[in-house]
């Protein structure tokens, strides 16, 4: 650490470099040191060539570093979006999707159809077990104006009121546990597909070039 | 009117905070720092110090940059980063696409400029 300084100000140091820390969280253990080696060193950097360090002048160093959930929340961005890349998770996907959703346009666009494509999928899945617990309300209905996937329920009213007719049976069993996990797993490829499209990567040489000559 | 135009210009420097650090790796290695010095003497790119080392975490991971960390005179280490080969044709590339649309954007916004004075 840094000897020739004030106690008070080595602890805001530490405080800060510790608030980093933590904004890293979800990190791997080693990025984080080497994360938060590389911010200290920056710190003592600017420390050294200050004179006088005082209180306001730390304070200005710090200010100027930004705060550290912000820098944290960087590299947290940029990992998650990496582990996405890499992963078939649909959990972490769609999470690293609505994170990408506030950063632009096109996450938002891509975010809503990853929604639509998960709801969908998990509803084509449900309707097997709702077909069973109420067989007579539950299908695919077929009014003279429209197609339905009621995958709730038509209630009595609307059954008589359109003329709709079931056309699935106990097919949409088969059907939706078919259909339910291909569209879920398609959403997630498209998903995915659609991040690294977004976040590209020239060649993947993770910390293979950092060589340490400490 | 003022909060728009300060997220706007915020927008612009994210956009082009990338293009100008591979930029000043251009001639050799430089620490965090003195890229953050560089930038600063040629560009009000950096706001916040701290945003610039997420983005070479990013330029490393995506193959770029290379770092390495080398004790300094000072007694401290400090982190080095060079371009790596296909940094440089990147830059290369990212440069010469910057040149045209910054010529193309100056020759729309000239006209207009005059105009005012």
């Amino acid at each position: 650490m840094i000897s020739p300084i004030d106690s008070a100000l080595q602890e805001r140091i530490d405080a800060y470099l510790k608030r980093l820390r933590r904004a890293l969280g979800e990190l791997p253990p080693e990025e984080i040191s080497e994360i938060v080696r590389e911010i200290h060193s920056h710190i003592v950097e600017r420390v050294e060539s200050t004179d006088p360090l005082n209180d306001a002048a730390l304070t200005h160093i710090l200010g100027a570093l930004g705060n550290p959930e912000d820098i944290g929340s960087l590299y947290q961005s940029r990992a998650m979006v990496a582990r996405a890349r890499a992963s078939t998770s649909p959990l972490l996907i769609l999470v690293t999707t609505i994170r990408w959703a506030g950063m632009s346009l096109a996450g938002l666009v891509t975010c809503l159809f990853g929604l639509i494509g998960y709801v969908l999928g998990i509803g084509f899945l449900v309707s097997p077990i709702l077909k069973m617990l109420n067989p007579e309300r539950v299908g695919l209905w077929v009014g003279p104006h429209y197609w339905d996937l009621s995958l709730g329920a038509l209630s009595a009213a609307e059954q008589g009121r359109a003329h709709a007719q079931e056309v699935l049976g106990w097919w949409l069993i088969p059907f939706g546990l078919s259909a339910g996990p291909l569209i879920l797993v398609v959403t997630t490829l498209l998903l995915r597909w659609a991040l690294r499209f977004a976040f590209p990567r020239t060649a993947v040489r993770q910390n293979a070039s950092d060589g340490s000559s400490q | 009117m003022v909060d728009q135009i300060a997220n706007w210009e915020a927008q612009i420097r994210k956009g082009w905070l990338e293009v100008a650090i591979l930029a000043t790796l251009w001639r050799g290695r430089l620490y965090g720092l003195e890229i953050i010095r560089e930038l600063e003497t040629s560009s009000d790119l950096v706001v916040a110090e701290g945003t610039i080392y997420p983005v070479l975490a990013r330029l490393r991971n995506d193959g770029l940059v290379e770092a390495e960390w080398v004790e300094g005179g000072s007694g401290h280490p400090r982190r080095y980063y060079k371009l790596t080969s296909s940094g440089r044709k990147r830059t290369l590339i990212l440069a010469k696409h910057s040149n045209v649309f910054l010529g193309k954007m100056t020759a729309l916004i000239k006209p207009l400029l005059a105009e005012e004075k």
